[in-house]
């Protein structure tokens, strides 16, 4: 009787996961298995099981290609900027916000610094398009005050602070968050003794805050570094132009470009599976490293 | 909390100071683009226009309201957000429910097998093949059905609904209760809080994204708000359009003010009801960070 009441619970609990499970499978899972392609010369109207197998061709092809090794290098500047410039941002934000004291500033404050995230990529570019255009507002105020006018959004040299600051702009308030939940949790003991030994302010952040605050540091640096190769194509596509192209086509537009719109499926799959292979090498040897060093890990 | 003293004073001045310019920054960018879009155009074009409107007007607006394929486009964007978020909820939910009962069959297997995904990306080239293959190409179904469901949100449901109290859901299959009427009656109202973070981040999310209709949309009439704005404002404005509708809508309008307004339009949505939910996605930020 109650066996009987347990297996139907099993086929219930089953038959409610279909349809997540069958998601996954469709959308993720089959997907993974696509990568086939990357060995085969796909062919829209052979499909994958009767396109042309080719081994590795597309991977030497892509080695071999000057302009992949271009786009290898922008991806690795941008995405090595990026952690460089983006990550410490919010940990300095939150350390900062922190010591606000009056509990209504605060709170407007984070308020304000969230705003941005909300707004998408086409609205943060367009505003700033806007600022920045040949004929912008921030040229109108150069020529005013004596100076040159630069075109900001179509000279390689800008590219990759525009795209680098206005990413920090986005999302800097958004991503401190985490810090903020963090900080709630360390016990207030520990700064009143360190007030009594007679610790100040950095004091305190410095040997009390931050090393509560290292297991998440060290958590999100490491997925973000296994990241490293992943621009976000919706900001990188909207600033993107012929002109800054030397510099800002990295992985996911060009796959987006040439793949996509230029059809050539199994050369971009190789390029897809190369990155993929990247951020999860560079994952599990810095996990390992962490574990060693540190004792933090992800998994 | 901290303890303050007074040698410290300068710095919290100097602190405050510094967020105080800090925030300035995150929304005269916003203020600019209000003003410019309600000011007159004489005063628009020639960036005269900093953070007070100049000859106030609102005939942008009217030209802009006038628009029907900018209305289509709200529709869209309305329409996909709602349901993709309303198949996010039910997709998730289920499955996260499912995996958090001991009597589901092979959950450890399947949970694991949902964390790979989240560790190895989806290839976009042979994703978009699947979608094609399924036939959605040029239907909103490609911006409503892949994305709905994704690994971060399965465990972070899964961790909140393990919170609730096995007592309860004993109790519940002791009065006769099955599966199914233990995730509807108990569970689901329960979880207003997880359900209401990951709608929010879902429907923004979808909202704000135009990255799937470029690839997957083929007719301008299904194009969601954001694929359209970046038409018109995307590659420093030269090229876009915007000039034959300031013509067409005579002199009252110009390219500035129109892009102006016409990203503000596509934002309304959000700034209003964001002080609103802020509350939730704060906490929603840390139900995620629980997630360990």
């Amino acid at each position: 009787m109650l066996r009987k009441a347990k297996s139907v619970d099993s086929w219930v609990l089953l038959l409610i996961a279909v349809p997540g499970l069958l998601h996954f499978l469709i959308f993720k899972y089959i997907p993974l298995a696509g990568n086939w392609i990357a060995f085969q010369d796909y062919n829209l109207f052979a499909g994958l099981f009767h396109s042309k197998w080719v081994g590795l061709k597309h991977f030497r092809f892509m080695f071999e290609y000057p302009e992949f090794l271009l786009v290898l290098k922008n991806s690795l500047r941008l995405g090595l900027y990026s952690i460089v410039f983006g990550f410490p941002a919010p940990l300095i934000l939150a350390l900062l916000l922190n010591e606000i004291r009056l509990s209504w500033f605060k709170r407007t404050a984070q308020t304000l610094l969230y705003l941005p995230h909300f707004l998408s990529w086409v609205i943060v570019g367009g505003i700033f398009t806007e600022l920045l255009s040949n004929k912008g507002l921030v040229n109108q105020l150069l020529v005013g005050y004596g100076g040159e006018p630069v075109s900001f959004l179509t000279e390689p040299r800008y590219f990759l602070g525009i795209l680098i600051s206005l990413g920090i702009w986005k999302e800097v308030g958004w991503s401190m968050i985490v810090y903020l939940a963090a900080m709630t949790g360390i016990n207030p003991n520990l700064y009143e003794a360190a007030m009594v030994d007679g610790a100040g302010r950095f004091r305190q952040m410095w040997s009390i805050t931050l090393p509560s605050l290292l297991p998440a540091i060290i958590v999100l640096l490491l997925l973000r570094i296994g990241h490293l190769l992943d621009a976000n194509v919706e900001q990188v596509l909207f600033f993107l132009n012929p002109l800054v192209r030397e510099v800002g086509e990295v992985f996911d537009t060009y796959v987006y470009r040439v793949g996509l719109m230029g059809g050539q499926y199994s050369y971009t799959t190789a390029i897809g599976i190369f990155k993929a292979l990247v951020g999860i090498l560079l994952v599990m040897g810095l996990n390992k490293l962490s574990r060693r060093t540190t004792g933090e890990s992800i998994y | 909390m901290m303890i303050t003293r007074r040698s410290d004073r300068p710095f919290q001045w100097a602190n405050a100071a510094f967020f105080i310019v800090l925030c300035f920054t995150m929304i005269a960018p916003i203020l600019h683009l209000v003003s410019v879009s309600v000011s007159s155009p004489v005063y628009a074009n020639n960036k005269l226009v900093v953070l007070w409107p100049k000859g106030f007007q609102l005939s942008v607006y009217e030209t802009l309201f006038g628009m029907k394929d900018m209305w289509r486009a709200m529709g869209v964007s309305i329409y996909i957000s709602l349901m993709g978020t309303l198949l996010c909820l039910i997709l998730t939910s289920t499955l996260a429910y499912t995996l958090t009962r001991p009597m589901m069959p092979g959950r450890r297997m399947i949970t694991r097998l949902i964390l790979f995904t989240f560790i190895f990306p989806v290839p976009l080239i042979p994703s978009y093949l699947v979608v094609k293959e399924l036939g959605m190409i040029n239907t909103l179904w490609a911006l409503i059905i892949p994305g709905a469901l994704g690994a971060y949100n399965v465990f972070i449901m899964k961790t909140f609904f393990q919170g609730i109290s096995a007592e309860l859901v004993d109790a519940m299959k002791i009065d006769g209760s099955g599966e199914l009427g233990v995730y509807a009656r108990l569970v689901l109202p329960l979880s207003a809080p997880v359900l209401a973070t990951i709608a929010l981040f879902h429907s923004v999310g979808t909202w704000n994204s135009y990255f799937g209709a470029l690839i997957y949309l083929r007719s301008k009439d299904l194009f969601p708000l954001q694929l359209k704005l970046k038409n018109m404002v995307a590659s420093s404005g030269t090229d876009s359009g915007l000039d034959s509708i300031a013509v067409d809508s005579g002199i009252l309008s110009s390219p500035e003010t129109i892009k102006a307004a016409a990203i503000l339009f596509s934002t309304l949505p959000i700034l209003l009801v964001y002080p609103f939910l802020q509350k939730y996605f704060v906490k929603g930020v840390m139900l995620g960070s629980l997630k360990e």
